[in-house]
């Protein structure tokens, strides 16, 4: 037993060097001044001043977390009906539906993303299309609607394979058991099925909301260059501004937002396993 | 099986030494056979065959790689890449100089300098261009649709008719820090290198108000496709993009306005470090000759240095005959080339990125 846990040592390592280290770089950043030397730092909490008195940073926060809000809304509104008609499925269906969800995974984000440029561009695919159908040509691309699109599209597969796992691990002879004492199709969904799932929902929520509130490339590519979330925001502060301490400040901001959301999502697992044990 | 092996092996190397070989030996009958040139260049600004026939020229080989703003490329020659040339602007230019890091040219090597215009020689970065010659040159303007936007307008207005609401959600601005704060301050009558915080101010207001109330789109290469369809009605824009767009749609104009703009340019220079310098000098002598300077102007759109070049290709027959932005120097004493200030940069910068922040949340 002593052995395995040795084994965990080159991991521990990895993460120490990979993980620990920067975050604790960013912190130092987060609350020193520019232009320190590596020995002698002066701490400073001015950073988080500035960021906190510009409304107009607070408004990008603010904007980042709602398109998030919304990401995750619409991934759940679609992804939970997917999700139970693959998990409903014999499992020869089941696995190829599986790999059609995750198929499009193997091939890189980033790229999937510029595939989005072209057809959402001027006088591309989707535009012609809809002007055959009689809807004028609409601008699509570096719209809010595009972001929303891209982001939809990029974290919607999370979301069904979470609630998927969790529907698949429901026990049948609790349906069974439901349809005996009564219910119809529709209570045993509400009443059985879906606060079974919802660990599923809740990990799917994490999953999709996290990296969408802090995404950065995609309003990037489909958002253009007037379209800044707060992702783009602290790029923009280490690659083009090179002010390394306030953009470590505001990823140390994100870094609090995201703890405070996902113990929001918590709590709401919490209060959802209370009902399961009340079942 | 030992012997096999070592059968194989024997094999395998006899075969890719002969692959070696052959490569170079067909490569070479010139000056270079064998060497290579390890060019950093912006991307899609060399002509079509400039680099084979460079290659076919010397029986050199060039491996060239690509960077798309001078930031980026200073950093990788600032870690120690070795490049034999670099292809960066004029301010670049003027900071890799103060920092040491180009090696002066060798005026003996060089047979070009006489072929070049006068307006693309000792500039301020490099007043006797000793450490560089220039690539292509050109101006920042407006390109404009003739049809929408009238020409009193922009003579009356300059760069502030990217405030008229007339022209509200008409318009494109550049995503360049350097290239907007010059819009802005040459539209206040600043100059664009001051590092006056007041003006500096100013011009940041004159951004804020531009996104504000305009509605602009801010792009970056999109705007050539953009505007050569005729999507919107004004842009700022570099003129060889401008002089591009122009052959491609007759209706779209080109315009500079009298408080001066940007004169820029692209050079080539050889850093402290590069392998291989004479051919450097070689390479340099080649793309300045008639020969590389047309096939890259033909082909790029951007304003050759090369002086019977550029005549020939803005004159009667050539490809951008009557087009104003492929000749962008005129005398205006308004007009001024960009100088290195890193603290100003720094300031310009963050100010910019606070414009971009408002665009987005006023859109």
């Amino acid at each position: 037993m002593k052995k395995f846990s040795q084994l965990a040592i080159p991991y521990i390592v990895w993460a120490a060097l990979m993980i620990l280290l920067p975050l604790l770089l960013i912190i130092l950043y987060a609350f020193t001044k520019p232009g320190n030397e590596f020995i002698q730092f002066s701490l400073t909490l001015e950073h988080f001043a500035k960021f906190f008195t510009d409304p107009d940073f607070l408004l990008v926060l603010w904007r980042s977390l709602v398109i998030a809000f919304k990401t995750t809304l619409i991934c759940g509104v679609l992804g939970y009906p997917v999700a139970y008609f693959i998990a409903r499925s014999n499992d020869r269906v089941r696995n190829i539906l599986i790999l059609a969800i995750t198929l499009p995974m193997w091939i890189n984000m980033l790229v999937r993303t510029y595939a989005w440029i072209g057809l959402l561009s001027d006088g591309g695919i989707l535009q012609k299309l809809l002007g055959l159908l009689g809807f004028g040509e609409p601008k699509l691309l570096y719209t809010e609607g595009a972001v929303l699109l891209g982001m939809v599209y990029n974290f919607i597969p999370f979301m069904i394979l979470q609630i998927n796992t969790s529907l698949c691990k429901l026990d049948h002879s609790l349906l069974e058991a439901s349809a005996d004492l009564g219910a119809d199709r529709f209570q045993t969904f509400w009443r059985v099925v879906f606060p079974l799932s919802l660990p599923g929902v809740v990990s799917g929520i994490t999953l999709v909301f996290l990296p969408a509130v802090s995404s950065f490339f995609i309003p990037k590519l489909l958002g253009g260059g007037q379209y800044f979330l707060i992702g783009n925001v602290i790029e923009n502060q280490f690659i083009t501004v090179g002010e390394w301490n306030f953009g470590s400040a505001i990823s140390l901001i994100m870094v609090m937002v995201m703890m405070l959301s996902m113990y929001a999502v918590r709590r709401l697992d919490r209060s959802g396993g209370r009902e399961e044990d009340r079942l | 099986m030992k012997k096999f092996c070592a059968l194989v092996m024997a094999l395998v190397l006899t075969v890719l030494s002969a692959g070696c070989g052959g490569s170079s030996g067909a490569s070479g009958e010139g000056e270079f056979a064998g060497q290579t040139l390890r060019v950093y260049n912006w991307g899609e600004y060399t002509g079509e065959n400039l680099i084979a026939n460079f290659e076919a020229a010397t029986g050199a080989r060039v491996v060239m790689d690509i960077f798309d703003s001078n930031e980026q490329m200073y950093i990788k020659v600032a870690n120690g890449e070795a490049y034999d040339i670099l292809v960066p602007s004029d301010y670049m230019i003027e900071r890799l100089i103060q920092e040491d890091m180009l090696q002066p040219l060798d005026k003996s090597k060089l047979d070009c300098m006489d072929l070049l215009v006068d307006e693309v020689k000792g500039l301020p970065y490099d007043p006797n261009n000793d450490y560089s010659v220039p690539y292509f040159w050109g101006t920042v303007g407006i390109v404009y649709d003739t049809e929408k936007v009238s020409l009193e307008d922009l003579e009356a207005e300059g760069f502030n008719i990217f405030l008229n609401e007339k022209y509200k959600g008409d318009i494109y601005l550049y995503d360049s820090e350097r290239d907007s704060f010059m819009m802005a301050l040459k539209a206040l009558g600043c100059s664009m290198n001051t590092s006056d915080q007041a003006e500096l101010e100013a011009a940041y207001n004159w951004l804020l108000q531009c996104v504000n109330t305009m509605e602009p789109e801010i792009v970056t290469d999109e705007i050539i496709d953009s505007m050569a369809q005729g999507r919107k009605a004004l842009g700022l824009i570099y003129s060889g993009d401008a002089a591009y767009i122009m052959s491609e749609n007759p209706q779209m104009g080109f315009f500079m306005p009298e408080s001066g703009t940007n004169l820029w340019s692209d050079a080539m220079v050889i850093p402290k470090n590069a392998e291989n310098p004479d051919l450097a000098h070689a390479f340099i002598n080649y793309v300045s000759s008639y020969e590389g300077a047309m096939d890259n102007s033909s082909y790029v759109g951007y304003t050759s240095p090369n002086k019977e070049v550029m005549e020939e290709l803005s004159g009667e027959g050539g490809d951008y005959e009557g087009i104003n932005a492929y000749t962008p120097q005129r005398d205006n004493a308004n007009d001024e080339v960009f100088a290195y200030d890193e603290e100003t940069r720094k300031v310009i910068s963050e100010l910019f990125s606070k414009v971009k922040i408002a665009a987005s949340n006023a859109g």
